[in-house]
């Protein structure tokens, strides 16, 4: 390894000095060279990065050997739906395609837009390619009939990098459900999706690491006018597990639903990160985030809404982000951002974070339902409008989180 | 069957602790309905949380019990599963839980708590339909969360219709009168006589006589100052409806 390349990171750490060298072994690429830049500028990111101050990546994560814990399973998968499949060994395409979709593997390294603001996105994007795998993975969506995919990211290895670029093209609709199982010891997944004018992005995320692992999830989002995106995710977090969106409505009445629901158990750090750039006139975001958390876990909802003076006008914006404290010792950090420069808008948003209502619970334990389980459909109950607008998927999260409380 | 004994409680924490039953004694036997009356602030509803548990209410002496059963002894969810019954004056709204799964989740903890096998789907729907018509519920109403967006009278008919899916051995109505205009009341009070049996008993707390015209009990308390103050027969609520309390009040003293 060159002193320069070494030099890429300050005081590095045993896993940042890894890093480094499977960058270096990768083939030389000028946009390659570039990402990896972008991610060293930070490095893994710490809690003196202010983006990153409640989800310390750099502490988490340690020599990158093969994660101890096998992937969580797949509650998304289903018969008859493409299966895309991304491992440390490279990717695996499904045996068939959905007619509307295809998929165009590049050697080449392609650039990314805003690398520098996600680090673990441009991390991602510099690592793939290794071995056998595309430096890129490109998709194509047309049609006028909805294409379906699912993506699985697990294990077994120490890093899983995986980059996917969609471009819908106008009018056509994309329904992906990503699961994101660990099993790796680090895993950062980019997505990124360009919807041309009038497409649909519906994108269903369903997040389980283990204990000991760390994850980094990062969409970047364009839409262009009218065009529309419903995501919906549920995590359980890992070590560490951060899931970042990124979206830009890029020209007029563009639409965004984008609703998350965590629930981190003892051991377990969710972070739900999200950036929202009204660029646009008219343009409409709604953001529901629902959480629960135990003693010993923790939740962190970043929230930002950025509309610009002139292009943001009549701009319909709402963020909501409500915590439930289950027990003692459970911890959640929030902050909502609205950064409203135009004068013309509609923004709300609401924080709360607090405990099951006392009143409910002896309500409900009135009627003969034990403590354990009252706390639990409760729980359920709030977590409930996040989950929603899942479609299809919607029963398969619920059942992932009625799972969860029961224990 | 319910035996209540000198029964003192307080409500409120550490320092804001107020005695609110005061050496109170009730004795309801099996088959039998009695209700209580009592002015605004006596400590009806605050018995009604005693008995059947609810936080921030201590028992600072005294006894209750059920059929022999010291129930003050259970969490609330047992002694709802050993029969004890709360029609709330204030029902509790919860978001998100449809009436259907509340009380079929109740219901099948009760049983599972008594060791009973669960109510099948098809069991459950049929009741649920039956009771639905004889207390004129919609169908559509049971499908939605618990009280959210209910009207003041359609939240007590819905307590009785929880009462009728679980059957309990004790009732306990707080009020359930308030709110309820005069065909409301007659359907409600149906379905509390339906109810009425050998093995069963009810203490059925009002600020009126009406509800009694309905639901006639067998014998009828003055609740005031935290303790039962007189008792008498159902002409009591008919002296206490032409007089006020005071004059019953200032007897007692
Ligand atoms: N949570 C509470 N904290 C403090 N005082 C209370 C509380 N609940 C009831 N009280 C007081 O206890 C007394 C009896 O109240 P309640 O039992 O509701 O009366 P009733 O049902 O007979 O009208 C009242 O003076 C009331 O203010
Ligand atoms: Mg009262």
């Amino acid at each position: 390894m060159s002193a320069a390349l070494k030099d890429m990171i300050r005081n590095p750490t045993v896993a940042e000095l890894e890093l480094v060298a499977r960058y270096a072994a990768l083939k030389a690429d000028p946009r390659r060279e570039r990402l990896f830049e972008a991610f060293a500028l930070t490095g893994l990111p710490h809690r003196r990065n202010e983006e990153w101050r409640w989800s310390d990546f750099k502490a988490a994560v340690g020599a990158l050997d093969a994660s101890a814990t096998p992937p969580a399973d797949d509650p998304l998968a289903s018969e008859g739906v493409a299966t895309l499949k991304f491992t440390p060994q490279g990717y695996v395409a499904p045996a068939f395609l959905p007619p509307g979709l295809r998929l165009l593997p590049k050697d080449e390294v392609q650039a990314m837009g805003g690398a520098e603001d996600a680090p673990l996105g441009a991390l991602a994007a510099a690592l793939s390619g290794a071995k056998n795998a595309p430096a890129t993975l490109m998709a194509e969506v047309t049609g006028e009939t909805p294409v379906r995919l699912h993506m699985v990211f697990s294990g077994p290895g120490a890093i899983n990098a995986a980059r996917i670029m969609f471009l819908v093209r106008p009018g056509a609709e994309l329904q992906v459900s990503e699961s994101h199982l660990g099993g790796a010891a680090f895993s950062a997944a980019l997505v990124e999706c360009t919807l041309q004018p009038d497409a649909r992005l519906s994108r269903v995320v369903y997040q389980r690491g283990g204990k000991g692992e760390a994850q980094a999830i990062t969409a970047l989002i364009h839409q262009e006018a009218g065009a529309e995106t419903k995501q919906t995710v549920l995590a359980f977090g890992a070590r560490v597990a951060r899931i970042e969106t990124r979206l830009v409505h890029q020209e007029t009445g563009s639409h965004a639903t984008l609703n998350a629901a965590y629930l981190a158990g003892d051991g377990y750090h969710v972070d739900f990160t999200s950036h929202v750039r009204h660029g646009a006139r008219a343009c409409v975001t709604r953001q529901v985030t629902k959480g629960a958390v135990v003693n010993g876990g923790r939740g962190v909802f970043q929230g930002k809404f950025h509309v610009p003076r002139n292009a943001g006008q009549q701009t319909d914006a709402s963020m909501q982000h409500n915590a439930l404290l289950l027990e003692e010792g459970a911890e959640v950090f929030a902050k909502p951002e609205l950064e409203i420069l135009a004068d013309d808008v509609q923004c709300a948003h609401g924080n709360t974070s607090g405990q099951l209502d006392a009143a409910q619970l002896f309500y409900l334990r009135q009627r003969g339902i034990p403590l354990v389980q009252a706390r639990a459909l409760l729980t359920e109950a709030f977590i409930a409008q996040a989950l929603e607008e899942a479609g299809i998927h919607e029963e398969a999260l619920r059942a992932q989180a009625s799972a969860w409380l029961a224990i | 069957m319910l035996k209540i004994e000198n029964l003192s409680a307080t409500v409120g924490e550490g320092e804001a602790a107020k005695t609110i039953i005061n050496g109170l004694s009730l004795s309801v036997p099996a088959g039998e309905v009695h209700a209580i009356m009592g002015p605004n602030g006596a400590g009806k509803s605050t018995l009604s949380y005693v008995l059947t548990g609810r936080e921030g209410y201590e028992v600072t002496g005294g006894s209750a019990t059920l059929d022999g059963q010291d129930i003050l002894a259970l969490d609330p969810e047992d002694r709802a599963s050993a029969g004890l019954f709360l029609s709330f004056q204030y029902p509790i709204e919860i978001p998100g839980v449809p009436v259907m799964t509340f009380v079929r989740t109740a219901m099948n903890s009760q049983r599972k708590a008594r060791g009973e096998p669960e109510i099948s789907a098809p069991d459950y729907l049929k009741k649920s339909r039956d009771v639905a018509r004889l207390l004129n519920l919609d169908a559509d109403m049971l499908k939605r969360p618990v009280n959210v967006g209910f009207s003041g009278g359609e939240k007590k008919r819905l307590e009785i219709y929880q009462m009728m899916m679980l059957e309990p051995r004790f009732m306990v109505l707080d009020e359930t009168d308030s709110g309820l205009d005069i065909d409301a009341l007659r359907t409600v009070a149906e379905g509390v006589n339906a109810l009425r049996a050998p093995e069963r008993g009810m203490l059925v707390i009002t600020h009126y006589q009406r509800l009694l015209d309905y639901i006639k009990p067998d014998k009828v308390h003055v609740l005031a100052k935290g303790r039962i103050i007189k008792t008498g027969g159902p002409e009591l609520a008919l002296r206490l409806e032409k007089e006020g309390y005071d004059g019953v009040l200032a007897e007692a003293v």
